[in-house]
């Protein structure tokens, strides 16, 4: 429930760092953060087999390439658009 | 994917055992059925207690890396549309004719001698599957478990279900699903980046973090074997749409120490209920493919860990260069408590693992008790910020 609260508090410290007032927003935050983290500890709908790490898979090394193409200069994101190297589920372009 | 060779059939038939009647080895009576304690079938009237081999031994399924081509257990195979779930049995006890239907049971007593007659002999409508994997949890150790997880869940749940609860009524169900070794390779290409530099821009409250950063153009490829890929082989069950099921929290139990699976023996299934196959590898093979290519993204997410400002596939390949299928039915205890909200109809299950006891489950809420305790919380840390505010001026 932490992790829920924080996400939804992060997103108003961005969006308003003009004095204390930002802080109104944690009533809400909360309340909303408690409502979801227990219906999700209750039905439990974004459960799922972690089939990715709890089957056997033997994988020869890896291997690849790389190679500098570009370079971003000033940017305020803190990660690159679209990062996804974490959300293995998430399908790309099928290649054949 | 690379069109794969041409497919071979194993034979998984237990040619030991026909439909109808099938004896105890020692004294030849038909009340068999399995005692999860030790997981061997036990005779009610000699108590002698044997076991079907395992699949393991008596087809070759080790060497996936050698793999390639489809390989099918001839339990298996494609359903045949029109094919009967309902079975005719002619009993070996006193020729009379019992009628058995396998989508919900593979086994019936004959209302004539009362002999006990099971399916054995795989015909083409997905009832007899390859091998099973006899339930090792009891009746009592589900309902202990099933009272555990509800009890966690009790003070903002639905008062229907708080009031319906009966874990004594949890069924030992046989679930049918395609367990798949797989020989396969995968490339994955997209950008990446490294963080160059880091500072500050603006002056007084305008100051904001800005970052430099390299671009990389990355691909990645790798070869990888996968032993055992569980894919549900029920149509309805497959389907997982929180919105109008819980079949998710019946995957989440996944997975099964399949390797124990043994030979196809109607008498495991012998006071439980069972769900028919209706899905077969043309049904399955979409999700089998997602789910390597997920395995194959999880595989090399560490050899990119050196993208710090993270990684952004765009193109992923597989090649499956050989699969090994073979249909299953699973051991799954199930609760279940069907809701009735707004005119909408959900049914709620706790599942509990029948071989490793993991439990998982969807209980209905209370959304008047849930909004009073999030309004209680949201209002409370609301005058808590009030007050602060408050005391800053």
């Amino acid at each position: 429930m932490i992790a829920v609260l924080s996400h939804l508090t992060s997103g108003a410290v961005i969006a308003s760092s003009n004095g204390p007032g930002w802080l109104l927003i944690l009533g809400p935050a909360g309340g909303g953060g408690l409502y979801y983290a227990l219906y999700q500890y209750y039905r439990n709908t974004k459960k799922s087999h972690s089939f990715e790490t709890e089957t056997r898979v033997s994988a020869q090394p890896i291997t690849g390439h790389e190679l500098k193409v570009n370079e971003v200069k000033g940017t305020r994101k803190t990660s690159i658009d679209g990062a996804n190297q974490d959300k293995h589920r998430q399908r790309v372009q099928r290649v054949s | 994917m690379i069109a794969p060779p041409a497919t071979t059939v194993i034979n998984t038939q237990n040619q030991r055992l026909d439909d109808g009647v099938n004896r105890c080895p020692r004294c030849g009576a038909t009340d068999i059925q399995l005692k999860p304690s030790v997981g061997m079938l036990v005779c009610l009237f000699c108590r002698h207690e044997w076991a079907e081999a395992r699949l393991d031994e008596s087809i070759a399924t080790s060497d996936v890396s050698g793999l390639t081509g489809t390989i099918i257990g001839s339990g298996a195979g494609d359903i045949v549309a029109g094919t009967d779930t309902v079975v005719t049995m002619k009993c070996g006890g006193c020729g009379a004719e019992v009628v058995v239907n396998t989508a919900e049971r593979m086994g019936a007593r004959c209302h004539w001698c009362r002999h006990v007659l099971t399916v054995n002999e795989q015909i083409p409508n997905g009832a007899v599957p390859d091998a099973v994997l006899p339930f090792s949890v009891s009746h009592d150790a589900a309902v202990a478990k099933i009272n555990e997880f509800a009890g966690k869940r009790r003070m903002f749940a639905d008062r229907g279900f708080i009031r319906d609860f009966k874990p004594e009524n949890v069924v030992g169900v046989y679930m049918p699903y395609m367990v798949v070794d797989a020989n396969a390779s995968a490339d994955v290409a997209g950008f990446g980046e490294v963080k160059t530099r880091q500072y500050t821009r603006g002056t007084g409250d305008n100051k904001y973090t800005v970052y430099d950063a390299d671009v990389y153009s990355v691909d990645r490829h790798v070869d990888f074997t996968v032993d055992d890929l569980t894919i549900e082989a029920s149509a309805e069950r497959a389907q997982m749409d929180a919105k109008v099921n819980t079949n998710n929290v019946i995957n989440t139990i996944l997975p099964f120490d399949t390797e124990n699976a043994v030979k196809w023996n109607g008498h495991y299934l012998t006071g439980f209920t069972s769900e028919k196959r209706d899905q077969g590898v043309a049904h399955t093979t979409p999700e089998m493919e997602n789910q390597l290519l997920a395995i194959a993204r999880a595989q090399v997410a560490a050899s990119v860990a050196a993208y710090d400002r993270g990684v952004r596939w765009e193109r992923e390949r597989l090649q499956v260069h050989g699969t090994r299928w073979l249909a299953m039915y699973l051991p799954v205890w199930l609760y279940s408590h069907h809701e009735i909200k707004d005119g909408k109809s959900l049914v709620h299950y706790i599942a509990v693992n029948g071989r490793t006891g993991e439990t998982m489950g969807s209980v209905p809420v209370s959304n008047a008790r849930l909004l009073a305790a999030a309004l209680t919380v949201g209002t409370v840390l609301e005058g808590i910020v009030i007050a602060i505010l408050g005391a800053g001026r």
